[in-house]
């Protein structure tokens, strides 16, 4: 590089790492701080009251076990589905294709709303079936977050499964076979060593999920204390006279969480097998009953998937009074009244996530540019911090933003700046990633060729690079405009009066049992997600998933 | 065209000096060839002609003019990659407009020049096209005009024929010769390839570990190696261990032992004590009856036989195990495996080199 060049990539550098710095590390920071600071009333530090109190200790233990027995499930269902589909044809498989798209379009609190339309003490089935004197058992609790949270997260271990399994020669399998193995051990001795990092990794991400979720625990936990509720009752009801308990309990899940992502990196690190290219297994065509019985199941298996969507439509034109539904009356009450009376909420949600997609999507490129193609000394740290997001649930960010910003030359706590800044910084690891993978594909040398023709480097970046990435950066920003538009758990701790979101007023109305107004925004947010997906892959011709 | 200076140039990765202290003059107009094995420093020190690798230490100068630490894209280069490197969502038009156009030249003198330049590397019908619709040749011959269309002070090629094949390499080799004539312009070309150095070049420079070990025009490279290396890199050298009796005489003979007898060969500049070792290429060999009594001739036992048609390969063993390479032209090759030969040896074109 020439002399001049350099200083304007050390410049962006520094720059960069300021912002994470000041965004990221000193609001964790302070969260752990905070925890080891003793209280005036108490005298204790946050850690003494957090072991001394059984609440806490059940709190940590209902969140692990709740995740290892999700974590089960959604692993046990999406390795099913992904191997089912990559190795067999049977009528009505398309559908299954559309599963990693329900995740993406159906917002976390959406779905656990639509589970207790249908399931709820209120609940269209739990009525109907009422009426016949069958009780069902209570959804709250265990039996909801499980379910629920089962379906929202399968498809995670779907979509890497699969991925795995595409790209695994299926010629492996087969020299298995013709060595003298049946063929159901050389499944077992040939393809689940090499698909097993995948599975693993998308699984251990599942149970860091679960970890933070907020919406589903929060809606359907009822009386099983999870982590992630607590620390937002103590920051909810606390605020400013005990956030040393909050930021002690923020300081577990952060710990839980860098655990298991600790734990991934090694086993995927350890287990890397070089998955040789090769062709993949065609899929095998299937008949008569055992194609019935898979048709059959995968078909549940996607129907209890976009039930949710179905239920959320039929809600939102469902007359109601309070919180009383009319199911089978049609009326678009629910509708004129968020549009006419209150889309403040809608028009929030438009101007939020567009100015964090916007700010996110240049900060990754400009980041993942400076981390792959422009390596120094202050690289390293940009692409470490720029992945730490991964480790901290919405809330914890939200408490850790709240107590940085709340005063100081920063005071951004009342204003709609914080709830950017914290859109931006979830979404930023996945905005990163992807523009990385994208830069890696680009030769050096294509930029080496334009500055050798005269162009400097600054404007080689803009004339041949950008222009590279552009349909990447398109995808990244769709798929980081259908997340922060659905963003929940960090904004509701983030945002104040007036400044909420939809999924905030959502999640607001759901709590005061008003289910059809929370339809209504439901469905309207889930317009807000789908249209940039329908224009970018049906105009643009865009790949969403190119680079996943 | 532009004479290209390099003094005591260092460059480094770390501790590691990857070009170590080289000093070469490159004439203008000059198609000069870095060629050596991989890892010997040949992209580095290209990279940091063209001022995308630093210099640790040392001069650059084009014309004279001090380059070291002058910006890549102020340097006037033009390169060619071994990757194309050709700019994916742009035509092989835009592409080769893309450097003039950079210099704010006006629209229609651009396109008459890339006209012109995509006409002269024979891609005229192919401007409208996109990188991904080209083969691997027409892809080499897009990013040589556009690297020439800005009518660069040097151009710069890292092995630009190595991802082609056997046919097209000679094709685009002969393509890019010719041009560089045509231009004149003075070129760098990088090579690991022997055949392509000695085909193209009007000198070259064999480098090894970040140093030039032997600077000359090809035939004295092929023809003249000074070390062993050299003698081994290029073509293949019989490498023979011997004594030296007498050093150069007025001939620019040397007198050397090698078992029992004593041979004849050119000094070939080296000193007194300088090497105990000589190069033979297998073709300047030939084998005579045993019998013989032949001047500059060492006995062996002739251990394989290969026929190729045009010529026949023998692997000779001399009674110290030392083996020797021959080859004897024609189609008849008459020596059995097994039978006991003398190797003669052609004092002209057998070369004392150092080790
Ligand atoms: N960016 C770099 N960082 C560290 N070492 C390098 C770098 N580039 C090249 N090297 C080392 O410098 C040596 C010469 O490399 P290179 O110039 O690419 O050789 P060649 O082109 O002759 O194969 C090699 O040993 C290589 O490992
Ligand atoms: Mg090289």
């Amino acid at each position: 590089m020439s002399r001049r060049a350099p200083t304007v990539w050390i410049v962006l550098s520094a720059l960069a790492l300021a912002l994470l710095v000041v965004f990221l590390v000193w609001p964790l920071f302070n969260l752990l701080a905070s925890s080891f600071a003793t209280g005036k009333g108490t005298g204790q530090t946050g850690w003494a009251r957090f072991f001394s109190d059984a609440k806490y200790l059940t709190a940590v233990g209902n969140t692990l076990i709740l995740g290892v027995i999700v974590t089960a499930s959604s692993t046990v269902i999406g390795v099913t589905l992904a191997y089912v589909t990559a190795r067999f044809n049977f009528p009505l498989k398309a559908l299954v294709a559309i599963l990693p798209l329900t995740t993406l379009i159906v917002p976390e609190v959406i779905a656990a709303q639509t589970w207790l339309m249908l399931l709820g003490n209120n609940g269209i089935v739990t009525r109907s079936l009422g009426n016949y004197g069958i009780d069902l058992p209570s959804f709250y609790g265990w039996p909801g977050l499980i379910i629920v949270m089962t379906f929202i997260y399968y498809t995670y271990v779907y979509i890497g499964t699969l991925a795995a399994i595409k790209g695994f020669d299926a010629q492996l399998e087969e020299a298995a076979q013709s060595l003298g193995t049946s063929p159901g051990r050389s499944v077992l001795h040939v393809m689940i060593p090499v698909v097993m990092p995948a599975i693993l990794a998308s699984s251990l991400l599942v149970f860091t999920l679960v970890v933070g979720n907020f919406a589903v625990a929060t809606l359907l936990g009822h009386k099983v204390l999870l982590l992630s509720v607590l620390t937002y009752i103590t920051f909810n009801s606390e605020m400013g006279s005990d956030p040393i308990m909050q930021s002690t309990l923020a300081s577990v899940s952060i710990f839980i969480v860098a655990v298991t992502l600790f734990v991934q990196r090694w086993v995927v690190g350890r287990k890397r097998h070089e998955i040789t290219q090769g062709r993949g297994a065609a899929p095998t065509r299937l008949t008569g009953l055992r194609s019935a019985l898979l048709a059959g199941a995968a078909s549940l298996v996607v129907l209890i998937s976009v039930l949710p969507l179905l239920t959320l439509v039929v809600g939102a034109f469902t007359l109601t009074r309070g919180p009383v539904m009319y199911w089978g009356q049609f009326s678009f009450a629910s509708i004129e009244r968020m549009l006419i009376s209150a889309p403040d909420p809608l028009l929030n949600s438009l101007r939020f996530a567009a100015t964090a997609t916007a700010i996110g999507i240049g900060f990754s490129v400009i980041v993942s540019y400076l981390v792959v193609k422009k390596k120094n000394f202050l690289t390293p740290a940009i692409d470490y911090l720029a992945m730490l997001p991964l480790a901290i649930s919405g809330t914890v960010l939200g408490i850790g933003l709240v107590i940085t910003f709340n005063t100081g030359f920063l005071a951004m706590t009342g204003t709609a700046s914080i709830i950017v800044a914290a859109y931006v910084i979830r979404r930023m690891p996945f905005g990163v990633r992807n523009a990385s993978s994208t830069l890696y594909n680009i030769p050096s040398s294509i930029e080496e060729a334009s500055i050798s023709l005269g162009v400097p480097p600054v404007a080689t970046f803009f004339k041949v690079v950008l222009p590279v990435m552009a349909p990447a950066i398109a995808a990244a920003a769709v798929i980081t405009w259908t997340t922060t538009v659905a963003e929940l758990s960090a904004s509701v701790v983030v945002y104040s009066a007036g400044l909420e979101t939809a999924p905030i007023q959502i999640f607001r109305l759901i709590d005061t049992g008003l289910t059809g107004r929370a339809s209504a925004y439901g469905l309207a947010l889930v317009v807000m997600i789908i249209a940039p997906i329908v224009v970018a892959t049906r105009f643009f011709k865009i790949d969403l998933f190119q680079s996943r | 065209m532009t004479r290209i200076d390099i003094e005591r140039l260092t460059v480094s990765y770390g501790a590691a000096a990857v070009i170590d202290g080289l000093s070469v003059e490159i004439p203008a107009g000059c198609f000069f060839t870095l060629l050596g094995p991989s890892g010997c420093g040949k992209t580095t020190l290209l990279r940091t002609i063209a001022g995308f690798a630093q210099a640790t230490g040392g001069v650059l100068r084009f014309d004279g003019a001090d380059m070291t630490h002058v910006p890549a894209h102020e340097r006037g280069i033009g390169m060619v990659f071994q990757d194309y490197a050709l700019f994916p969502d742009k035509t092989v038009f835009d592409n080769v407009a893309y450097g003039l156009r950079a210099r704010k030249i006006d629209k229609k003198t651009i396109a008459t020049k890339v006209g012109a330049y995509l006409e002269r590397v024979g891609m005229g019908a192919y401007a409208a096209r996109y990188p991904a619709a080209l083969s691997g040749g027409q892809r080499q011959r897009v990013a040589l005009a556009r690297a020439l269309v800005v009518e660069p002070r040097v151009l710069l090629m890292d092995e630009p024929l190595s991802n082609l094949d056997a046919k097209l390499r000679i094709q685009i080799r002969e393509s890019i010769a010719d041009l560089q004539r045509e231009v004149g312009i003075t070129t760098v070309f990088v090579t690991h390839d022997q055949e392509e150095a000695l085909a193209v070049s009007d000198r070259i420079a064999l480098m090894n570990r970040g140093r030039i070990e032997q600077l000359g025009a090809p035939e004295e490279i092929y023809g003249r190696p000074l070390t062993a290396y050299v003698a081994d890199f290029i073509g293949a050298a019989n490498l023979i261990d011997v004594t030296l009796v007498e050093a150069a005489n007025a001939q620019g003979q040397a007198r050397v032992r090698l078992q029992d007898v004593e041979l004849l060969v050119a000094a070939n500049g080296q000193g007194v004590g300088n090497s105990t070792c000589i190069a033979a290429r297998p073709e300047d060999l030939r084998l005579a009856e045993a019998e013989a009594r032949a001047a500059n001739g060492v006995r062996g036992v002739v251990e394989r036989r290969r026929y190729l048609g045009n010529r026949v390969t023998y692997r000779v063993k001399l009674a110290n195990g030392q083996p020797i390479t021959v080859d004897e032209p024609g189609r008849s090759g008459g020596r059995r495996e097994g039978q006991t030969v003398t190797v003669m040896f052609d004092p002209a074109a057998t070369m004392l080199v150092a080790r």
